[in-house]
């Protein structure tokens, strides 16, 4: 099942959300509850399923009451770990101009946290890891990570996979250290993880990363190639005026 | 009197330009019995027994010209008969030509007046008010009244489709079907935008309708929503695609798809009203549940409606740059402003021509907008076909070289001038500052994309790509001194460490998720490289290798062969020139094969194809 395919619809999806997420019953606003489980689901069991997510965020723009922000940052969450595919946008699309809640006693979290979202997620569209890192840890994000990510399980090793998509991508070899500062890792921690990625390191340090079709360059000449429907015309033509 | 001369007769009756003089010479057979002649003469009409108000209709009516009249009740009967080339004709040609003489800025005579003329057919009413609100929308200012009587007009003509007993007997043409779920749409986000103005400055009686209108769901996201998914249902559109294209027979598929879905109304309103969705989820900002309601769609198919398929290359194209899928939109606004090209000739119905050259410039702005996104992307493209790319550098030839420096001002206003107009589903509470422009979100997510294009490596991916192009072999330091980006880096690497961030980015900027072909739906596809520069890192060392595409050729050939086929047919299927006339009838086979083609379309065809392209050529053609 090709990365795109499983985007779709993911395999863990149960069927009873699949008929929410392709059915017009994913309008009707008492099924936000059913979604927003299978939501926390997705958080406490390492899942991603970004239609269903869009769906509650499309339930939410019908029905501004239904309106959650803690489900929606934990929606956008979810969503950094997909890059450099669009879920972030895709989720940020969803999100209609709404009035600032005016009860003090529970102030809305999302004014606040969504130039940090929209921040970590630009850092990792640029590839910055480093950056990203430093600003994740920072103290300026502890509300962030003791509130949320902190319930995500498997956040950071999310994360972890961005990088070592584009690391796969764009290298045959990779420095230890230069690794080491895009995963956030340190010492045994760095080995266990690049052993489990089936990656091996020399004595030097640096790290070989197997060959595959992107990190594999070469020229080529790209011809054209005619396929025999495009002349069915012509031929057809040629045999009625024969 | 045969088919023919009643589509000539009608033709002259509704051309407006050759009415006034000849009408009380012309023979029109219309049932005048239904038409009272008390109603010429107000002066005469008994008002003792007429209420004040009929009355007033009554010298209302009087005040309608003769030859709005006739029409009316020709259509009328028109409409009864179920005769699609009169419907269609009277549609296409009559109402305009007597909206440019009579209603250029005025509302046609509304239903009530002109009811006694259609003997109080309260279907045909529907009908006309659609066509009376589609006209004050187009031609003149709306007020609230119009909006939501227009919207309630909608809903009768939708339930008397869904809700009557089975399927209506009703016939109307392709394009006027099309037409009325276009306009339901259009009026809905029109609606949403007038209403969002309005929220801060509605004066106690219009907050007190607005909120009538909320209470009654009047013109809601849901309300549009179950009109277009209960049309789909009713017609087992989808099940209907989803069997043709498995090839079933005619049977079979009549069998799946039920006394509804057999019935070409039912059916293409099920059509258009995916389409119909299709927009409405793009004006929302939901881009892949857009794609997704369209998923047993096919895009080559269907395009007799040519409004219709337009828009759906267009909507679809736009998905898919919001899905940074750039290799797919580009492929979309290709395909289809080719489709226009080759149309265009053929096209005279100015109405429809004038949206379709619209939406056109759109997409020829949408495509520039992809060479700052995604240069590779449109430099494959234009190799495969530079036809548009051509028209493309001709029209933005000041943009272009902003947009190859991913200029933000130069992304922006294309942006602006080419997306589709969005909408906030609920309406904006009183207070609230105007609400934001769901438009500038919308850019904000293309202007985040553009700015990890234009931040890479000092000078953006251009420049990059560039010296890259330069090497086979370079260290990453160096290419950081020429990027400019040594001095002053951070950690003192020379800026090392950021060229490889910007080339690990422009690599992840160069994979993109493309329909390769054989997918089912329009979400589907595979990563694909875009980028003919494949680059690779070794430790600090880049290792560069270009891939060229050899330029293709067969397009061309098989498109002009096809061409030059058509023209030899025209002219093989063209009259052998009368004799006395030889040397002038040469000329004109000679002129093009359009006009041997005319020719040849009057003498064997007489009227039929006036009703496919428009009634003002061929009345020439046939005089």
């Amino acid at each position: 099942m090709s990365e795109i395919t499983s985007w779709i619809s993911p395999p863990t999806r149960t069927e009873l959300i699949e008929n929410l997420v392709s059915g017009v019953d994913r309008y009707n606003p008492s099924n936000v509850g059913i979604l927003e489980d299978y939501l926390y689901h997705q958080i406490r069991s390492q899942e991603y399923d970004c239609l269903a997510n869009l769906a509650i965020l499309k339930l939410y723009q019908f029905n501004p009451d239904l309106y959650n922000p803690d489900v929606v940052i934990n929606i956008l969450i979810k969503s950094l770990a997909a890059s450099p595919f669009p879920d972030f946008h895709l989720c940020i699309s969803l999100l209609d101009e709404r009035p600032v809640n005016a009860n003090a006693d529970e102030p809305d979290p999302l004014p606040s946290l969504l130039p940090v979202l929209t921040g970590l997620h630009t850092l990792l569209q640029e590839c910055k890891f480093p950056s990203f890192w430093s600003t994740y840890r920072s103290s300026e994000l502890e509300t962030l990570r003791d509130n949320y990510t902190v319930e995500c399980v498997g956040f950071e090793d999310s994360i972890r996979d961005v990088a070592v998509r584009a690391v796969q991508a764009t290298f045959t070899r990779i420095g230890s250290e230069r690794l080491a500062s895009y995963l956030d890792l340190k010492g045994d921690a760095l080995e266990a993880y690049v052993k489990k990625l089936g990656w091996t390191s020399d004595s030097a340090g640096v790290i070989t990363v197997p060959a595959n079709a992107d990190n594999t360059i070469e020229s080529v000449v790209v011809q054209e190639s005619i396929q025999l429907p495009q002349l069915s015309k012509v031929i057809a033509h040629a045999v009625h005026t024969a | 009197m045969s088919e023919q001369d009643q589509q000539q007769r009608m033709r002259q009756q509704w051309a407006a330009d050759e009415i006034d003089d000849e009408l009380h010479h012309v023979d029109i057979q219309i049932p005048v019995q239904q038409y009272d002649s008390r109603y010429d003469d107000p002066a005469q009409t008994p008002i003792d027994e007429a209420t004040l108000a009929a009355a007033q209709q009554h010298m209302a009516l009087a005040q309608v010209p003769d030859v709005v009249k006739r029409f009316i009740v020709h259509f009328h009967q028109a409409v009864l008969d179920n005769n699609l080339p009169e419907i269609t004709a009277a549609y296409e040609s009559g109402w305009t030509r007597l909206t440019e003489k009579f209603y250029a800025k005025t509302e046609w005579p509304e239903a009530e007046v002109i009811a006694p003329l259609v003997a109080d057919d309260q279907i045909f009413l529907i009908l006309y008010r659609e066509l009376y609100y589609r006209h004050v929308y187009s031609r003149l200012q709306p007020n609230i009244d119009d909006r939501f009587h227009s919207y309630e007009n909608s809903c009768e003509l939708f339930n008397y489709l869904l809700n009557s007993d089975g399927p209506v007997a009703l016939d109307l043409p392709e394009q006027w079907l099309w037409d009325i779920i276009d306009e339901f749409i259009y009026q809905f986000q029109s609606f949403c935008v007038w209403r969002a103005k309005l929220a801060n400055r509605a004066d106690a009686e219009e907050r007190a309708l607005l909120a009538d209108a909320d209470a009654g769901q009047v013109w809601s996201a849901y309300s549009v929503l179950n009109v277009l998914y209960s049309l789909i249902q009713k017609s087992k559109i989808n099940s209907y695609l989803v069997a043709t294209r498995e090839g079933k027979t005619a049977e079979e598929v009549a069998e799946i798809v039920g006394e509804y879905g057999t019935r070409p109304v039912y059916r293409m309103l099920g059509y258009f009203s995916l389409i119909g969705l299709l927009r409405v989820h793009v004006l929302l900002g939901d881009f892949t549940l857009a794609l997704k309601v369209i998923e047993h769609v096919e895009l080559s198919q269907h395009q007799r409606v040519t409004a219709c398929h337009v828009a759906t290359y267009y909507y679809v194209g736009f998905c898919y740059i919001m899905l940074r899928r750039y290799p797919d939109a580009i492929r979309s606004f290709v395909t289809i402003l080719n489709f226009i090209l080759r149309m265009r000739q053929y096209h005279t119905r100015s109405y429809q021509y004038d949206q379709i050259s619209k939406t056109a410039d759109r997409m020829y702005a949408l495509f520039a907008l992809c060479t700052a996104l995604s240069p590779s992307s449109t430099a494959t493209a234009t190799r495969l076909d530079d036809n548009i790319a051509a028209t493309v550098r001709e029209r933005f030839a000041d943009q272009l070289p902003l947009l190859a420096a991913h200029d933000p001002a130069a992304v922006t206003e294309l942006f602006l001038h080419s997306c589709p107009k969005f909408i906030c589903a609920t309406p904006p509470s009183p207070n609230e500052e105007g609400g934001g422009d769901p438009a500038r979100r919308h850019l904000g997510a293309v202007l985040t994309d553009l700015e990890v294009r234009r931040s890479g490596g000092g000078g953006g991916e251009g420049r990059l790509r560039g010296f890259l192009k330069m090497y086979a072999k370079v260290d990453a330091r160096r290419l950081a001194g020429l990027l400019d980006v040594d001095k002053g880096a951070e950690g003192g690497d020379g800026g090392e460490e950021e060229t490889v961030q910007a080339l690990m980015a422009m690599k992840m900027a160069g994979r993109r998720v493309s329909r390769v072909g054989g997918e089912k739906g329009f979400l589907e596809g595979s990563v694909v490289g875009t980028s003919e520069l494949s680059f690779t890192i070794n430790e600090n060392m880049v290792h560069i290798a270009e891939s060229t595409v050899g330029r293709r050729y067969a397009g061309w050939f098989i498109r002009n062969t096809e061409h030059a086929q058509r023209v030899y047919d025209g002219l093989r299927a063209a009259p052998l020139p009368a004799a006395p006339n030889a040397s002038t009838t040469g000329f004109n086979a000679a002129g093009g094969k359009k006009d041997a083609q005319g020719q040849v379309g009057g003498a064997k065809t007489g009227g039929a194809k006036t009703v496919a392209w428009g009634a003002a050529t061929q009345v020439k053609v046939a005089a």
